[in-house]
């Protein structure tokens, strides 16, 4: 620890120097006005691919903090390595947490709030939605990394074949669905029941909230009324055959890709490496579009995926780990390090045409999927929150949809997660509306 | 000790040889094992004990208070007991098992009585083939069976819907049988071994006498070779009934592929569910001990049927 003396003269000194060198710019100040030194080990885990060379450019780049990349699984075992980690205290300083998974950290109180490590400035390169997600309960409790708008990828020669243009409401993706399925028989879209985050994104840009954090408690709105709107259309399209249900990254889903059973995939921007590498080999180049979502007819944009940056409570040095954070979500070396590892659509906005440069294949769709990404990611997050324990949610929906397809009963099915999730957090003592 | 006579020492002796210094060496050699296994087996057994008696308590939002471990003595028992997918998942092993335990062991002693009759050509090449699928490592097995099962991909699947059948090894029916399929397919093998090692142990001149009598291979096999091998049989059956009731590689894969099969198809897969996808460690630890008491239950009843059956 610093003493108070010295911390005073060191401010002082700073306020002199800024004084005098402000024409400088504002970098040469920034360090030293931060409560704590940022110097020392930072530990960072995470999932994602090339992670490693991004630690490695930090580590070029100054000489202050060393930070140790070690690789985790994604997914679950990921999240549960990290919890249990943080429960003996042997977490990293720095963790890699989706925005779905976020809030059941904070409230089992596992994270350090970032709001003493932070600046105002650096929120403000976020876009709304990311930042909407990782402040709650009025504490920034992580930096967005991706922000990955749901959006909708179509073959287009498929669309021609059946004489339809690239729907943009869902009236008209139904009526596409028909069409496509009476011409060409492939099905327009898969409904992935494997991914709860998948229906969420549907529901969420309906105008359903299913979490929302009151007063003192939580309100559940699974099956509320544009949930159940979301559930009759895509039962009305399972009925149909022009929706299929098949778990997405399976065998089955590729193949049904490959061979052109499949006219369209709801996605994410980051779709765009999925369906390049599964079907690359299959003469489909130039074949491919990206579109925005179908509208409802409200201007919200929800996001598919995406992560951000934590830091464990246990951290014992939370100030260069938030240096890092920031430099991993800001800084344009960052997303240069990491190379070609997908189409990230970034949180900073300003970031992803570094990631659009190092994205090698955009010329492998038929249209600019980038502009695609702007339009689609352009729209309002409509307060949309994830819920305190959301692996409570996705256990329900694997366990409720087993008989989803043709004559299911998804609005009943969604009723039933409702009541098992309320359950389940009710059951963690979290109080439910 | 050195106050005995000669003559009780002699024979003290003689029976410390046979308990005493034998005990030692005895204890020098099991020592890594018990160490391990207090270490391995107790020691987590006994840790998920306490773990199962408390819960981690959030409140309100949860926002900005430190959830509080509180004791709550059976209650996560109760809950893991009235979940509705946790017994579900009982009755799942139970249907499992009764396909299972009879296709399997009825057909590895089919198998092993036929490579015991003196008729057999290649003893050595046919075991070696049956056992080859064991020698797959489970995970890997059940990633070839979902391949094979795959529509669309599988070329079996493609092969049956050209001859007109067309079936979905997904389907909430068959998913069943499919893992049924590929447990037999793995483990056949191992217990064609077991019991023909046990054939292969009997005394020749029971069977001599046998056929000298005027017994058929047939005869021989039923009423001869069978009762003798009962208690290998029984080896078999213990081990692959818990073997079931541990279920979990074959469903945790075809969850992948198969919306039938849920992150809580079977109790171990509901353990798993619990601590890693709702982490939720107190009421796993409750779901583990109950899924050891009931595979302890079951091992106790196979093996008393066992030692019943040996005796009459």
């Amino acid at each position: 620890m610093r003493s108070p003396t010295r911390s005073a003269i060191g401010l002082a000194t700073v306020a002199a120097v800024a004084a005098t060198t402000a024409a400088c710019g504002s970098n040469a100040a920034a360090p030293s006005v931060e409560p704590t030194a940022a110097t020392g080990e930072v530990v960072f885990w995470s999932a994602l691919s090339n992670m490693d060379r991004v630690a490695q450019a930090f580590n070029d780049s100054q000489d202050d903090i060393e930070v140790v990349f070690e690789s985790i699984p994604s997914g679950p075992d990921g999240y549960a390595k990290l919890s249990t980690a943080i429960g003996a205290d042997n977490a990293p300083d720095v963790a890699t947490i989706e925005y779905f998974a976020l809030p059941e950290f904070v409230t089992s109180d596992r994270l350090a709030p970032l709001d003493d490590y932070v600046s105002e400035e650096t929120l403000s390169e976020f876009n709304e939605v990311s930042k909407s997600l990782v402040q709650l309960g009025g504490n920034t409790w992580a930096l967005p990394y991706d922000a990955p708008p749901m959006m909708v990828w179509y073959r287009q020669d498929l669309l021609n074949a059946a004489g339809v243009e690239v729907p943009t409401t869902w009236e008209e993706f139904e009526a596409a669905g028909d069409a496509v399925l009476d011409e060409t028989g492939s099905y327009l879209a898969s409904f992935n029941a494997n991914e709860s985050s998948w229906f969420a994104g549907l529901a969420w840009q309906n105008g359903s909230q299913w979490f929302a954090a009151g007063e003192d408690s939580w309100k559940v709105g699974i099956g509320d009324a544009p949930s159940e709107e979301v559930s009759a259309l895509w039962q009305r399209m399972l009925d149909a055959g022009t929706v299929k249900a098949v778990p997405s990254f399976t065998d089955e889903w590729t193949a049904d890709m490959v061979e052109g059973r499949a006219a369209g995939v709801v996605g994410a921007s980051w779709s765009a490496n999925a369906i390049y590498s599964r079907v690359k080999d299959a003469g489909q180049e130039g074949k491919w579009i990206a579109a925005e979502l179908p509208s409802w007819g409200e201007d919200i944009a929800p996001l598919y995926g995406g992560s951000t940056y934590a830091v464990p409570k246990t951290s014992e040095n939370p100030a260069a780990a938030a240096k890092f954070i920031e430099f991993l979500t800001t800084d344009p070396l960052a997303i240069e390090a990491r190379g070609d590892s997908g189409s990230a659509y970034l949180a900073a906005s300003a970031l992803t045409e570094v990631a659009q440069e190092a994205y090698t294949t955009s010329d492998f769709f038929a249209n600019d999927i980038w502009a695609v990404f702007d339009d689609a990611a352009d729209g309002t997050s409509n307060d949309w929150q994830w819920g305190p324990n959301f692996g409570i949610t996705s256990s329900a929906m694997q366990e409720v949809l087993t008989d989803v397809g043709p004559d299911g009963a998804l609005i009943e099915d969604f009723a039933a997660v409702q009541e098992r999730t309320v359950d389940g957090l009710e059951q963690s003592g979290l109080s439910v509306e | 000790m050195t106050l005995m006579k000669p003559a009780a020492r002699v024979r003290s002796r003689a029976r410390h040889r046979d308990l005493g210094g034998g005990g030692r060496t005895a204890a020098l050699f099991l020592a890594p094992f018990f160490a391990l296994f207090l270490l391995t087996m107790i020691g987590p057994v006994i840790y998920s004990l306490g773990l199962s008696l408390f819960a981690t308590k959030k409140s309100g939002l949860g926002f900005g208070s430190s959830p509080e471990v509180v004791f709550v003595g059976i209650e996560n028992f109760v809950a893991v007991l009235s979940s509705e997918s946790f017994l579900a998942g009982f009755a799942r092993v139970a249907i499992y098992a009764l396909l299972y335990l009879p296709t399997m062991i009825g057909g590895a002693l089919v198998l092993s009585l036929l490579l015991d009759t003196a008729a057999a050509l290649f003893k050595r090449a046919f075991q070696l083939l049956l056992f080859l699928p064991h020698a797959v490592p489970g995970v890997i097995a059940a990633l070839i069976w979902v391949y094979l099962y795959t529509p669309g991909v599988s070329p079996l699947v493609r092969a049956l819907e050209s001859g007109g059948i067309s079936v979905n090894f997904f389907s909430a029916e068959l998913v069943l049988p499919a893992m049924v399929n590929i447990a037999v397919w793995e483990w056949t093998g191992f217990n064609v071994i077991v019991i023909f090692t046990a054939l292969q142990a009997l005394p020749r001149e029971v069977i001599e006498a046998a056929r000298v009598d005027g017994a058929g291979p047939f005869r021989t096999a039923l009423s001869i070779k069978l009762p003798l091998i009962a208690p290998a049989i029984g080896v078999a059956l213990l081990f692959t009934s818990i073997g079931a009731l541990q279920l979990f590689t074959e469903p945790a894969i075809l969850a992948t592929a198969s919306r039938a099969v849920t992150p809580t198809y079977v109790p171990n897969m509901w353990a798993y569910d619990a601590a890693f996808n709702r982490l939720d460690l107190n009421q796993a630890a409750a779901a583990s001990i109950i899924i050891a008491v009931v595979a302890g239950v079951v091992s106790y009843f196979i093996t008393r049927i066992n030692t019943k059956g040996g005796r009459a």
